[in-house]
């Protein structure tokens, strides 16, 4: 019986000291970065400066990927291309975006100074500003409510439809499918026809039907009836989607059981289809409440926020890219982000104790 | 060495001494480049048209125009994300002329005085542009000699009608016998036209469907007048200026900052009395005005549809009215100017709110660039490019073109060019422009829409500008 010599494994290299010039020594290249894009920063000019701070972001990213091949620490390599991405697209303008929400800062000016959390203040007490945003604020709650209840049913009830087997259900899914893979502009140029009192189907089926002039946008009841509808129509087909992917994994078994012991239907559906499209119910109410709290495109299209239908995404889109004030719209920007975390939270708390509870 | 080698080394040499020689001499011509960001239409389409076919710089120099078309609904989101990224993309931009203040402030558009002053002839034609035009187009502070942009496309608001319509003996009899006036038919007749006989014609030519329409029964509901009144953009305010400043009222006049005031005059009684009137004649508009979205191209559509028979609004949308591929009606318009109000004195007043864009030079461009830029600016400001544009239906600002008899019968309506500019006026240059604007359009829109009265939209309104204008050291 031969032993196997052992396999030389190579000595990790020590960590250089702070100022050992190495291309693995990243704590002198963050040092060295630091430094230089300060002054670049403090002395040149903006055009120059962005151009010598992202040299030393290189050099610095790096001294770090050096130190790490160096250093075997391969999976902390693989993942960095995708936390350099993420940093660079997400985390970078989020930090950014919550920097300049403490200064006086419009994109159309060349001056900045701090004010402190005075644009918060502004958005949520200046009597003139504040009353817009907390009505246009309570308008987004309204379409919140409307159009996630409109999505949720009508998806549910479409999934239960298309979870059966029926003649032409393959060609009648695909035309279910189909507002949802349209442009939310083709869409919103659709509805605009279709509502519109002179040209639009609506209007002309109505008043052959009960005479006078209909006119559906012509009050705040109308206007938002017509945007949660044009809403539901397009999203209620990725609810479905979602609560179809559950019905079909429950097991025909269970239902043939419950058939043996003739459980009535509402028992059937509640204690063995419920519990298997729970958790894809909650994630369809999270998606559709997060995207809903986002509400602008339809509005913008469908009314420019007349009739009383201005919401917070559309308010501070004229805020921050009309009327260039990018402070204010930070602030607001970052006052949506906390209550859709809060929302979020709430959601997951909820389905997680369900789910323990169960 | 070999022939073939020696040979080879003579062609080489020869190669080599005469690229010196053509390396060391002067350039014949630098390639000079301008960029553009337009609205894509017909107005500037036809401009880049004309440079790429006639223009010919005197330079010598190869002058390229490079052209972004932009669709007018992303227009301004485009220019002013550009301008603020910092990107330099752009030498000229074609601009609102309410833009001008931010965008001077911003430091991204350039004064051109001193292009003005070095050029004696540059500045002649600048000159002959009518004042009511100059000080819109070019002036921040509005009326004041500071200078930034030259005329693309001026516009003016004027009434299109339907002459199948108004000129019927049988509507004209009946129009008579009701109104004890004649209704309007030729262009003349609508320049006379105020807007009390605008309404009469909105109330006696709204008809149902199925009822009887210049001797035939009506194919769909009528409507008898139309005008802009939709929330988007400045698509009331441009109509609602026009009746306050008819009816002595005011806006917010920044030709007296800092004394002029917003509170008392922007809801004044003249004032409140205006809007009234203007919310007065939407009942007898399409029912498309009650939801707020009636702005000029729903305007424009419900007329070339033929759904309306007098319809006031921008002549830079005429052209398409005119094209029998979109419009049922092309061969039965007549065009007149927007109807006024009757003064105390007789005599008709006409204020209106001005139209269309001048194109500005931004501060990065080049000195080469500029003086390329300039030279193009004359070009198309020189009296044979602007009565070639007016002839493909633009509309020229100079003098010189449209007081030319020729002017008035390249499009139906340049009769009414000339007399309507000098009562244009225009809203406010300031940076601020935005803000104005789009806290006036929420409110005109809740007029509009029947939520509130004349009176509650112009205090809000009015404490709205007042507290914003305060803020910004503009009222004093």
């Amino acid at each position: 019986m031969s032993v196997m010599p052992p396999v030389p494994v190579p000595s990790l290299r020590t960590s250089p000291t702070l100022l050992e010039i190495s291309a693995d020594n990243w704590r002198l290249a963050s040092l060295v970065g630091v430094v230089v894009s300060a002054l670049a920063v403090a002395a040149l000019p903006a055009d120059v400066a962005f151009w010598i701070v992202g040299v030393m972001v290189a050099l610095v990213a790096a001294a770090f990927v050096v130190n790490a091949y160096r250093r075997r620490y391969y999976g902390g390599l693989l993942v960095s291309p995708a936390i350099a991405v993420l940093f660079a697209m997400n985390i970078f303008p989020l930090l950014w975006s919550l920097g300049l929400s403490f200064f006086a800062y419009q994109s159309n000016r060349q001056s900045i100074w701090f004010v402190g959390l005075n644009n918060y203040i502004k958005v949520l007490t200046n009597d003139i500003a504040a009353a817009d945003n907390w009505h246009a604020l309570i308008n987004t709650g309204m379409f919140v409510v409307l159009t996630v209840s409109a999505q949720m049913t009508v998806g549910f009830m479409l999934a239960m439809l298309f979870a059966k087997q029926f003649p032409l259900r393959k060609y009648l899914l695909i035309l279910v499918l189909t507002p949802m893979m349209l442009s939310v502009v083709a869409s919103g140029v659709f509805f605009t026809y279709y509502y519109d009192p002179t040209f639009g189907v609506l209007s002309y089926v109505i008043n052959s039907i009960a005479g006078g002039q209909f006119i559906l946008m012509d009050s705040k009841a109308g206007a938002v009836a017509g945007i949660v509808f044009a809403d539901a129509w397009m999203w209620s087909p990725f609810v479905m989607l979602l609560v179809l992917a559950g019905l079909v994994s429950v097991p025909k078994y269970l239902y043939e059981a419950a058939a043996i012991d003739r459980v009535s239907a509402w028992r059937r559906f509640w204690t063995i289809t419920f519990p298997y499209i729970r958790g894809l119910l909650m994630l369809a109410l999270l998606f559709r409440t997060i995207e809903a709290f986002k509400l602008a495109d339809l509005v913008i299209l469908l009314t420019k926020g007349g009739n009383d239908t201005m919401t917070i995404s559309y308010h501070l889109i004229r805020i921050a890219n009309e009327q260039n004030k990018t402070s204010e719209g930070a602030a607001i920007s970052y006052i949506m982000l906390f209550m859709v975390i809060v929302l979020t939270n709430l959601y997951l708390y909820l389905a997680n104790r369900r789910t323990r509870e169960s | 060495m070999t022939t073939t080698k020696i040979k080879g080394a003579m062609v080489a040499a020869g190669l080599a001494a005469s690229l010196m020689i053509g390396g060391a001499g002067p350039s014949l011509a630098d390639e000079v480049t301008l960029r553009m960001a337009v609205p894509d239409w017909p107005p500037t389409r036809i401009m880049k048209k004309f440079f790429d076919e006639q223009y010919k710089p005197k330079s010598g120099n190869a002058v390229k125009l490079e052209v972004d078309f932009i669709p007018w609904p992303d227009f301004y989101t485009r220019v002013n994300a550009s301008l603020t990224s910092g990107e330099r993309k752009y030498n000229f931009i074609v601009s609102d002329s309410q833009w001008l203040g931010a965008f001077v402030e911003g430091g991204y558009f350039r004064k051109v005085n001193d292009l003005l002053d070095a050029d004696p002839e540059f500045k002649k034609t600048f000159m002959d542009i009518h004042p009511s035009l100059l000080n819109a187009y070019s002036t921040y502070p509005y009326k004041s000699q500071n200078y930034y942009g030259f005329p693309q496309f001026p516009d003016v608001l004027v009434t299109y009608a339907r002459k199948d319509i108004v000129c019927d003996e049988t509507e004209q009899k009946n129009f008579l016998a009701k109104y004890k006036k004649k209704l309007a038919c030729t262009g003349e007749e609508i320049d006379a036209m105020t807007w009390d006989d605008f309404r009469n014609v909105g109330e006696f030519l709204r008809r149902r469907k199925g009822e009887m329409l210049a001797g035939k029964p009506a194919e769909d509901d009528f409507y008898g007048i139309a005008f802009q009144a939709g929330k988007g953009y400045d698509f009331s305010s441009m109509q609602v200026n026009g009746f306050v400043w008819q009816m002595g009222g005011d806006i917010w006049d920044e030709t007296k900052v800092p004394k002029g005031q917003a509170q008392g005059v922007v809801n004044s009684p003249a004032a409140v009395k205006a809007l009234e009137k203007y919310l007065s004649l939407l009942e007898y508009m399409p029912p498309v005005a009650k939801t707020g979205t009636m702005d000029i191209f729903k305007t424009d559509e419900l007329f070339r549809e033929g759904k309306v028979a007098m319809n006031v609004n921008w002549i830079g949308l005429g052209e398409a009215s005119l094209d029998p591929k979109i419009s049922r009606v092309s061969d039965k318009l007549v065009f007149g100017m927007m109807p006024g109000t009757m003064g105390p004195d007789g005599k008709m007043v006409r204020w209106s709110n001005i139209g269309g864009q001048p194109f500005v030079l931004t501060t990065w461009t080049t000195d080469a660039q500029i003086k390329e830029a300039v030279e193009f600016v004359k070009w198309w400001l020189s009296s044979p490019i602007q009565h070639q544009f007016a002839a493909a239906g633009g509309q020229s600002g100079i003098k010189s073109v449209y007081s030319d008899p020729k002017y008035v019968t390249y499009r139906p309506w340049n009769r009414t060019w000339a007399p309507s500019l000098d009562w244009q006026n225009d809203v406010w240059h300031v940076p601020q422009f935005f803000e104005l604007l789009t806290q006036q359009q929420d409110q005109f829109d809740r007029a509009i829409t029947g939520k509130q009265n004349a009176k509650t939209t112009l205090d809000n309104i009015a404490k709205f500008q007042q507290n914003l204008l305060s803020e910004a050291g503009l009222i004093k």
